[in-house]
């Protein structure tokens, strides 16, 4: 087999991960939160793209495909909220997105 | 199947049928045409009955008994009923009796409910009474039998409480239903002893060998089922309250169904009671009490209906007397008279209530003889059947029931000398009834509010029936005069043997006292009511006690109903209130206080939940590489 070793995909990986969840734990902008979240679901598909390879089984490669499809909807879904929210002169901001406090 | 057994089949589903369409079909059948589709399926039942009873005239007597079974209908462990009928002679004789008697009945309602508001219902409920009551007599095993006894029960509610616009039917009908729990309960009770001794319901297991214990206690809880479905002491209450429903429908209750199932139910069950005299005994016993008791209430009650049902209840008194003391064909000989009779005389007092504007008080009553000359007539035969004066129906049956108590030594001789007396009472209280109602001069109340029967089909419908039952009053007790000839007792020998075998003296001596007896209370009733020659006496204390109906009412109002309220009040204050209605009260304070308090983690900000559930992970994913 060659390039890198495991490891070095897996690290990839668990990098392109935490920049996501940091950015949708620090940005305010839905459009940054939700590109984020496409940056954490990255991270996911290459680690199971890695592993798939590891172990020679296929399985992780069609996991991978599905989450490229849930996240392509989610996409879908979450731009369209926020171009709704933006027509309604809604400000974009999470912060401020909060009446479902107890 | 066996033409017999078509017969039994069509006998009790045709008027299921009927109750089921009628209810289906709602308004688009005309109100008349339900009580057309009603009778129709009632005399359709009563052929059913004819043609069993055809067939099984055919054959030997040991041949005539056979069951025939649908499917099974309950199934579990080593326990097995089925859905079937009993085809034999008592069953048959019942069925002649419930179908024909409740066919002419369902009939005489067309013109009686003639333009009430819901004859629909009224029918539809008709017919499921007769094929409860039908249910009750063909049912092939004793579970099939509390079936139909439940049935009965259930729709003697609706029917007595018919009216439902009036408070005082819907009482009775609460009345009648939860005295007849009473005895539904009893009977299970006996029911489940018998599954744990015997390990089934069949008729068959009743002739074997018990313990007198297990004897005892079931022969109790059958005569527990009896005595509420018969009105017999100690729950005789529900049945004069029961006259607030529509008098077809006492007729229906009195005279064919309803409350001949506890004579049924013993001469059916008769082996157990062979097994446990004591029981027996203790069912003449309540005969014997509940006819002298009825007998007595009935001289001073004012109503027309409820001194009819009085005299039921003293009928269905002789009828006890009769099977438990081993008389059965006997017992079951005067049940069919006294349908007759007693279905004739509620039929014409309902003619006379129909007559005078729904009144019902014999005080405003009088002189009617000349009014309604047919109607009298035909109340002249009921009566006369019904004290038992020769040649009418009552004549041969009640007698020889009295003849049977002088065969069962000296604690026959008691009830032998209760009955007699009852005659007497019963001749007084009929013609007390039929003076005050019939002789004398028309009162300024029947002048004012008398109008004839008309000859449309209302009229003919009130009149036809209860020309029938005169006939059937007058000839229906000639096909058996013990001791000469017996058809009846030879009929039913297969199924029930009586135990007692009165002598030819013991017959004559009955049959010239209960006349003589029977005559004398038609005099002294002359004497008072009719030629009015004696001033009715008058005693303060008894006539108090009578009118008050013994007080039995006060006693389980005092006994039962007033500790009830009062341990339901008290429980209330004391232990629902404090204890559940505020603890339940605390709880949900409690738990609306606990979710405000953790409402405040949700601050509605993304990033919250979204750190809540990374650090979770985070703590999950350490916990995890620990452990391993």
């Amino acid at each position: 087999m060659m390039g890198p070793g495991t490891a070095w995909y897996l690290s990839v990986a668990g990098f392109l991960f935490a920049v996501g969840s940091l950015g949708v734990l620090l940005r305010r902008n839905p459009l940054i939160v939700l590109l984020s979240l496409e940056i954490m679901l990255n991270g996911a598909n290459l680690a199971l793209i890695t592993f798939a390879r590891h172990l020679d089984n296929g399985d992780g490669q069609i996991f991978a495909l599905a989450v490229m499809a849930v996240a392509a909807s989610e996409v879908v879904v979450g731009l369209g909220l926020i171009v709704a929210l933006n027509r309604k002169r809604v400000p974009l901001d999470v912060d401020r997105l909060s009446s479902l406090r107890g | 199947m066996t033409v017999a057994a078509y017969g039994a089949w069509i006998c009790l589903l045709s008027p299921l049928a009927a109750a089921g369409l009628i209810t289906l079909a709602g308004g688009r059948l005309s109100r008349r045409g339900s009580g057309y589709l009603a009778s129709l399926a009632c005399f359709v039942a009563f052929g059913g009955a004819l043609t069993t009873f055809i067939s099984l005239l055919g054959r030997s007597g040991s041949q005539r008994t056979a069951v025939s079974t649908a499917w099974t209908w309950i199934s579990g462990g080593s326990y097995r009923s089925g859905f079937e009928v009993m085809i034999d002679p008592l069953s048959v004789f019942m069925m002649l009796v419930v179908a024909g008697v409740g066919a002419l009945i369902v009939a005489y309602s067309i013109g009686y409910m003639d333009g009430d508001d819901e004859e629909r219902r009224y029918f539809a409920y008709m017919s499921l009474f007769v094929f409860s009551m039908l249910l009750l007599v063909q049912g092939g095993n004793l579970l099939l039998l509390l079936a139909g006894w439940g049935m009965v029960g259930l729709s003697s509610y609706l029917l007595i409480g018919f009216w439902h616009d009036r408070p005082s039917a819907i009482a009775a009908a609460k009345k009648a239903f939860v005295m007849n729990a009473i005895g539904d309960a009893t009977m299970a009770l006996a029911f489940f002893l018998l599954i744990k001794k015997a390990g089934s319901l069949d008729f068959g297991i009743l002739g074997g060998e018990y313990s007198s214990t297990v004897a005892n206690l079931v022969a109790l809880g059958l005569l527990g089922g009896a005595v509420a479905k018969s009105a017999q002491l100690p729950l005789q209450t529900w049945l004069p309250d029961a006259m607030e429903g529509p008098t077809p429908v006492s007729a229906l209750i009195h005279a064919a169904t309803m409350v001949t199932a506890g004579v049924y139910l013993i001469v059916r069950t008769h082996a157990i009671f062979e097994q446990a005299p004591k029981v027996a005994d203790l069912a003449a016993g309540l005969g014997a009490g509940t006819l002298l008791l009825a007998g007595l209430i009935a001289l001073v009650q004012v109503d027309i209906k409820r001194v009819i049902a009085y005299s039921t209840m003293s009928q269905i008194g002789y009828m006890f007397l009769g099977v438990g003391l081993g008389a059965y064909a006997n017992g079951m000989f005067h049940l069919m008279t006294h349908a007759f009779f007693k279905a004739l005389l509620f039929m014409a007092a309902g003619i006379v209530i129909h007559a005078l504007a729904a009144e019902q008080d014999i005080r405003k009553m009088g002189g009617l003889r000349r009014l309604m000359p047919r109607t009298y007539l035909a109340f002249l035969i009921g009566s006369l059947a019904l004290v038992g004066i020769f040649p009418f129906a009552g004549f041969f049956s009640k007698d020889s029931i009295l003849a049977a108590a002088m065969d069962h030594g000296a604690y026959g001789y008691i009830l032998w000398v209760a009955g007699l007396a009852g005659t007497f009472l019963t001749g007084l209280y009929t013609f007390r009834l039929l003076f005050l109602v019939f002789w004398g001069e028309p009162s300024p109340f029947v002048r004012e509010h008398f109008h004839a029967l008309k000859p449309d089909v209302p009229g003919v419908s009130l009149a036809a029936p209860v020309a029938v039952l005169a006939v059937l009053s007058v000839i229906g007790g000639w096909i058996q005069w013990a001791p000469l000839w017996h058809p009846v007792e030879t009929w039913l020998q297969t199924v029930a043997e009586p135990t007692v075998s009165p002598t030819s003296w013991q017959e004559a001596v009955s049959s010239i006292l209960a006349l003589l007896l029977g005559l004398g209370g038609i005099s002294l009733a002359f004497l008072y009511y009719g030629a009015r020659r004696l001033a009715v006496p008058r005693f303060a204390f008894p006539q108090r006690v009578l009118e008050h109906k013994f007080y039995f009412d006060e006693l389980y109002d005092a006994l039962f109903y007033r500790p009830a309220v009062w341990s339901a009040k008290t429980l209330h204050r004391w232990i629902e209130g404090p204890l559940i209605s505020d603890s339940a009260r605390e709880l949900g304070d409690d738990a609306r206080d606990l979710g405000g308090l953790v409402s405040h983690l949700q601050t509605g900000l993304l990033r919250t939940y979204a750190l809540a559930i990374a650090s979770s992970v985070a703590v999950l994913a350490i916990v995890f590489v620990a452990v391993k």
